[in-house]
């Protein structure tokens, strides 16, 4: 018998892929469903028109209708995708990096790269504020340097049109998280493969694409299913570094639900519908794929 | 071809050196074991002659070209591993197909090559089968399938029996030794079994604490211990220690006559096999001792005697000898193996 002899942290992890996930998720759920809509049962009647408070008891789909042929709604929708797409393809491509270069480091390291995951969204969402407004500390800096002249040479970063600082807040916020789920597949087993790739003569090409991402694709496309819905849901970051127009979606629902009109609201709720049937989804895939890999004996 | 020759190869890890000076010559088409307890470096010279351990100090030659330097993937030298790690994402047919698809090569060539080696490790009929429905022996064999399938010059084994019941082990070495005799693929057999080592190799390479003891047939290893050491590891257990005069070994417990030795007044240490003594109730004996211990091992009876200030094992197919008993011993001359005396403990 050979001793395991690399160091493996990752024992800690619980081991299925499901409680993890949705205590992380579980932010972003209890906004969706909880914040918007005081719940789905106490929200659906409500986006149907169902709000006698403010003289509504006609009950009709005309509120999800009119969210979902308003304009806005799609460039608002547009915006979420992008967001939540965009954020999650770049924090995949670097987790794939950084779990190959964490794979045989020290525990230590893995630790240190372990603390984003403790650190709120919110609070990440301010330090970016601070950091990258035209008037925050990294503009400063570049004054000071005589890199930039004023605040007014700084590229705008923060509620700007491209959304930068939310990417950069989820990008930042994600990639351990993903790093881990990915880490935990490439361990198991991960490693060897390669090397029986090498032995069998296939280059570091080769190896990546017919080795490395079928083992680490499913868990990387759990991870990335997560990540997604959760910025898909989510409402703080955008509310905080996004622009005032296109909103995300969140952002929207909550503009509408708090709107001083309350005719307004079963739209927000509406929108909050459709956001939680978007995450649900999403985390019902995510599922789907991590138990297939588990059938097939990689992951977890 | 593939003659492989190991030339004073030293592998660390850090500042540990876990093989020091190991030197082997492995001829085309040979089979050798590396035979050794867990943890002496068996896998780490493997995975150094395949590319997957830099050595700190050495020469690899294949055919007389060094292959240090060259990156594993373009080794022609295959590892099997002591983990079948098939690609779980891959039916039985594509994970041998592996190498094949890295080197590009023709798809009616594939299928050729596949079926016939699917015939050779006897997995015909399994192509389609996904991994997890494999048992281990049938998993071990497509893994094996899988490098034998490139044709490599060097064929390195690292223990892939040890995870197989022992029926299945046995199965799997008779396939090996066939395979091997078949394809005459130079193989490096790595295993802690000496049973294992014995039956499957041309020759064996002993390494005990990261050092090659002793290279030879398995009879040489078996019958021709090198020193007490290499004795023991093969289940030698007793050592007679004396001084050689007029023909014979003259010890504390008694003389033996050792015909065709010469050497007058050197100190020497033999031994003699457990099995090769004879205990027996009439006739000549060399020895005699009071049983001590027995235990019934099915085909014979292992007996410990104590004889004088001498414990000796005897394996004999008597199992009514009791503890307390008192028997007599015959040490065949022609059984007992002198060592050769280490060079700076001569005296003249
Ligand atoms: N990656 C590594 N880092 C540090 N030490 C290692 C590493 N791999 C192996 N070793 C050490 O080197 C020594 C030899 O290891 P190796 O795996 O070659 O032994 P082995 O003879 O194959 O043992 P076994 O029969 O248990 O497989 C062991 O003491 C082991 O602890
Ligand atoms: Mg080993």
């Amino acid at each position: 018998m050979t001793e395991e002899r690399r160091p493996i942290p990752l024992k800690r992890l619980p081991r299925t892929g499901a409680v993890r996930p949705l205590a992380l998720l579980a932010p972003a759920l209890i906004v969706v469903l909880v914040l918007f809509g005081g719940g789905l049962i106490l929200g659906l009647p409500q986006s149907l028109g169902y709000l006698p408070a403010a003289g509504m008891s006609k009950i009709s789909l005309k509120h999800f209708q009119r969210v979902l042929f308003d304009p806005d709604f799609f460039s608002s929708l547009g915006l979420t995708l992008y967001v939540a797409g965009v954020s999650t393809l770049i924090a995949a491509a670097l987790s794939l990096l950084a779990a190959m270069a964490l794979v045989e480091s020290p525990r230590w390291l893995l630790f240190i790269f372990q603390i984003p995951l403790t650190v709120p969204h919110l609070v990440i969402a301010i330090a970016m504020a601070f950091l990258l407004a035209p008037s925050g500390m990294v503009a400063r800096l570049f004054q000071n340097l005589g890199w930039i002249s004023g605040p007014g040479d700084f590229p705008l970063l923060i509620n700007d049109p491209f959304c930068i600082g939310i990417l950069l807040t989820y990008v930042w916020k994600e990639i351990p998280f993903m790093t881990l789920m990915i880490l935990s597949a490439l361990k198991n087993s991960g490693m060897e493969m390669l090397d029986v790739g090498r032995t069998l003569n296939a280059g570091p090409w080769q190896r990546f694409r017919y080795i490395l991402l079928p083992i680490l694709l499913p868990s990387l496309g759990a991870a990335g299913l997560i990540v997604f819905a959760y910025t898909f849901g989510a409402f703080e970051v955008p509310y905080l570094l996004g622009q005032t127009y296109p909103m995300s979606l969140p952002v929207w629902a909550y503009r509408n639900y708090s709107d001083v009109d309350l005719a307004a609201r079963p739209e927000g709720i509406a929108i909050g519908i459709v956001i939680a049937v978007g995450v649900t989804g999403c985390i019902i895939a995510s599922q789907r794929l991590a138990r297939g890999q588990k059938r097939r004996g990689t992951v977890f | 071809m593939g003659e492989l020759i190991l030339d004073r190869l030293i592998l660390r890890f850090g500042r540990r050196t876990v093989v020091e000076d190991f030197s082997l010559k492995v001829a085309d088409g040979e089979l050798v074991s590396i035979l050794g307890p867990s943890g002496v470096g068996k896998t780490s010279i493997l995975k150094a002659v395949a590319g997957l351990l830099q050595p700190a100090g050495g020469k690899i030659l294949l055919d007389g070209r060094p292959l240090i330097g060259t990156a594993p993937e373009k080794r022609p030298a295959v590892m099997v591993f002591q983990k079948p790690l098939l690609f779980p994402f891959l039916n039985v047919e594509q994970n041998i197909a592996f190498g094949l698809r890295m080197r590009r090569l023709a798809d009616s060539k594939i299928r050729r090559d596949i079926a016939s080696i699917m015939e050779l490790t006897r997995l015909t009929g399994l192509g389609r089968r996904r991994i997890h429905e494999l048992s281990g022996g049938q998993q071990q064999r497509v893994s094996l399938a899988r490098a034998l399938v490139v044709k490599p010059a060097v064929l390195l084994l690292d223990e892939p029996l040890s995870n197989l019941d022992a029926d299945l082990r046995q199965q799997m070495r008779d396939l090996i030794h066939k395979i091997q005799a078949r394809t005459r693929i130079t193989t490096l057999f790595v295993t802690h079994d000496q049973a294992e080592a014995l039956a499957i190799s041309h020759r064996v390479a002993l390494l005990l604490e990261g050092r090659l003891r002793q290279v030879g047939s398995p009879r040489e290893l078996f019958h021709r211990p090198a020193d007490p050491e290499v004795a023991r590891f093969f289940g030698g257990t007793n050592f007679l220690e004396g001084r050689f005069e007029k023909g014979a070994l003259h010890t504390q417990v008694g003389v033996f006559p050792l015909p065709g030795f010469n050497g007058n007044g050197h100190r020497l240490t033999a031994t003699i096999r457990p099995e090769d003594i004879v205990i027996r109730e009439r006739g000549p004996y060399d020895l005699e001792g009071r049983v001590v211990r027995t235990r019934f091992e099915g085909m014979a009876t292992r007996v410990w005697v104590q004889s004088g200030n001498t414990l000796l094992v005897v394996l004999t197919p008597d199992s009514r000898l009791t503890p307390g008993q008192r028997v007599r011993m015959h040490l065949p001359p022609e059984k007992i193996h002198v060592f050769p005396p280490p060079p700076d403990e001569r005296r003249a």
